[in-house]
């Protein structure tokens, strides 16, 4: 009951005319990015970090968090009527949604995508509710110890969870923690690994890193492969659903969410992965799985409830423990630091107004994202007329100014470019990037609890087993790390088994 | 040996070897609590054995067919973007001469139309609206102080 009276109070600081503005900016922004290939939500929110910085830092998270949202519901535009996933958590939609679109039933998809998403997401945000809470307040009685530990799990499980090869999301994470490792000691205040360089004493910023992995990497990526897009036509009334439609949908809109949910949760899973494990589950409960694959209107259904329920469960772990649960996430947490507030179990606590005006403008939004996408789907999709090329020079431009704002020095310019460089030749190499910024965010976390807790423990590493939490805490963190081994091990004995009998 | 499976590797072990020797000279355990070279030693420590792992991975992929993971764009494609990338570096030389926004648009012009050879009409237009929302949004409304370089702008 406490809960929806924090929340009555979220939606009062939520429905004031500068909140509900931004909310409403954040959200079409989001739209917008995730209709565009080539720039996903965490793009999107890091290139947008630097014009926050004049608002209410409540504003700001608000505006951040309904691109992160909206993003996923943008993204479906594009996958179905163009058959390109606009980012990567509308992968699955694109496999069935264009399918469904070259029999003429466009405006099924699109809506059964909005009104899953709508109803997964106020769903996941009604969860949110009831679970951060008591999360959080579990999360005081965390000391140093598990601190240090949930901060390595969060990289672990990024790294086990986020792609096809752990080593390569390894590597990425073990890059981020480097990158942080440059600047000043925390705690002796030395300079450590700057090279002698007075503008590497401050260390490396979170912005420049994000821009570049994020931005300036996907967009160079884009431009390999610039083509004018022919999205199929749609209409108002094509956007009406039949009975049959919704029927065969609606248990899929509940399995996916759900599906989503739990995945989102989950620090480094994120909406893709939630996005292909609800599709997947809901091909092996269909009636018809056969028709997976080939346009089947549950499978857009499952695929776009999950990805929006998990943009929102990954809000759980961020609000309640100060982990991210997703790179968008990771880049939202971020901008909590950036204007000056500490995240973590006290958060709920010390900055209450700002925790459940989020939650509350997340409700908001999702309905703000209902009516864009139900009957204004065909005007955003007349977007997707205009050619990237001459989106992607503006998307770069943007970047760099972004970029010199943090910090008003030119040699922020430069090390964006440096890590657009890096990100770049990331996708090149396919390794994963969201685990690089995971990494760069929870460093600092992870590096003080690690010391604090030697401090403490006058050296000995047994403090990490005594104490009950954070001896599981290490259980979750050794079982994510040599759990993807074991799959991949077990996965090379059945193919050489197969390949045996087969010769 | 897949080479694009093992330059990720041979990267961090470079990285690796140049954290442990950056760090040498400082503390690994300062009185009662570990010193500044105490973290980079274990990082270094975790990504020596993955980095290895993973040059495994790639000697044992060799040969095989290629779900490589790794997407190389043609000729054609790398020029595009080595070019556009050369432009945003051009951006960075310029500015403290021409001024940032001044730099970003001579940008835009030549990705538009040298690099992508997008029509020059429509180019020119995207040129004004792209400097004009920079201008408003981060010097008129934001406030921000962008480098202004002899043209004024």
């Amino acid at each position: 009951m406490e809960s929806l009276a924090l929340l009555g109070q979220g939606f009062a600081t939520c429905f004031t005319p500068l909140n509900l503005t931004f909310i409403v900016i954040g959200v079409i922004i989001g739209q917008i990015v995730g209709l565009l290939p080539g720039i996903g939500p965490a793009a999107g929110m890091a290139l947008l970090l630097p014009l926050t910085f004049g608002l209410p830092p409540v504003t700001a998270i608000m505006m951040l968090a309904g691109i992160m949202y909206g993003g996923q519901y943008g993204g479906t535009l594009t996958s179905v009527l163009v058959n390109v996933p606009g980012e990567a958590a509308s992968v699955m939609t694109a496999v069935d949604g264009y399918q469904i679109a070259r029999r003429g039933r466009a405006g099924a998809a699109l809506s059964i995508a909005a009104i899953g998403s709508f109803l997964a997401g106020v769903g996941a945000c009604v969860a949110v509710v009831f679970v951060t809470p008591p999360l959080s307040e579990f999360a005081l009685k965390f000391n140093a110890p598990e601190y240090f530990l949930l901060a390595t799990l969060g990289i672990t499980a990024t790294a086990s969870l986020g792609g096809s090869s752990a080593t390569k999301a390894l590597l990425a994470a073990v890059l981020g923690l480097y990158i942080s490792l440059v600047g000043t000691d925390p705690i002796l205040g030395i300079p450590r690994l700057n090279f002698g360089q007075v503008k590497l004493l401050e260390g490396i910023d979170f912005l420049p890193v994000a821009i570049g992995i994020f931005g300036i990497a996907e967009v160079l990526s884009s431009l390999e492969r610039v083509h004018d897009m022919h999205p199929i036509r749609t209409r108002l009334r094509d956007m009406w659903l039949t009975a049959q439609e919704w029927s065969e949908s609606r248990v899929a809109i509940l399995r996916g969410g759900l599906v989503g949910f739990v995945v989102g949760i989950m620090p480094g899973a994120g909406p893709t992965i939630a996005a292909m494990m609800a599709y997947v589950t809901e091909k092996r409960f269909s009636r018809h799985p056969e028709r997976f694959g080939k346009g089947a209107l549950d499978a857009v259904a499952a695929a776009e409830s999950a990805n929006n329920s998990a943009a929102h469960g990954a809000t759980i772990p961020m609000l309640a423990l100060g982990i991210p649960g997703s790179a968008s996430t990771a880049v939202l947490l971020a901008a909590l630091i950036l204007h000056g507030i500490r995240p973590g179990p006290m958060l709920m606590i010390e900055q209450g107004p700002l925790v459940w005006g989020l939650i509350a403008s997340m409700f908001v939004g999702n309905l703000i994202l209902l009516v864009i996408n139900l009957p204004l789907a065909p005007l955003f999709a007349s977007l997707l007329r205009v050619p990237y090329a001459y989106l992607a020079p503006g998307i770069l431009a943007i970047s760099l100014v972004g970029a010199y704002s943090a910090t008003l020095d030119i040699a922020t310019v430069w090390m964006c470019l440096v890590f657009g460089l890096i990100g770049w030749f990331m996708i090149k190499f396919d390794v994963p990037r969201a685990p690089l910024v995971l990494a760069l965010v929870l460093a600092p976390l992870l590096e003080f609890s690690l010391r604090q807790s030697l401090l403490l423990s006058f050296g000995s590493p047994a403090i990490f087993v005594q104490r009950p939490l954070s001896a599981i805490i290490l259980l979750l963190v050794v079982i994510s790390l040599v759990s993807p081994f074991v799959v991949a091990v077990r996965n090379r004995a059945r193919l050489r088994r197969e390949h045996r009998s087969a010769a | 040996m897949r080479i694009s499976d093992a330059v990720p590797a041979l990267f961090i072990l470079a990285l690796s070897a140049l954290a442990v020797f950056g760090t040498w000279d400082l503390g690994y355990w300062s009185g009662t609590t570990p010193g500044p070279a105490f973290l980079p030693f274990w990082v270094a420590g975790v990504a020596v054995p993955v980095a290895i792992l993973q040059l495994v991975e790639a000697w044992r992929a060799a040969g095989a067919d290629a779900q490589s993971g790794a997407e190389w764009p043609d000729r054609p494609a790398l020029k595009r973007a080595v070019l556009a990338f050369g432009g945003l570096v051009a951006i960075a030389l310029l500015t403290p001469v021409l001024g940032m926004v001044a730099s970003i648009v001579l940008f835009i012009a030549f990705l538009l139309v040298v690099v992508l050879r997008r029509p020059l009409w429509p180019s020119l237009a995207t040129v004004a609206i792209t400097s004009g929302v920079i201008q408003a949004i981060f010097v008129w409304w934001l406030g921000l102080p962008l480098p202004v370089g002899a043209i004024g702008f």
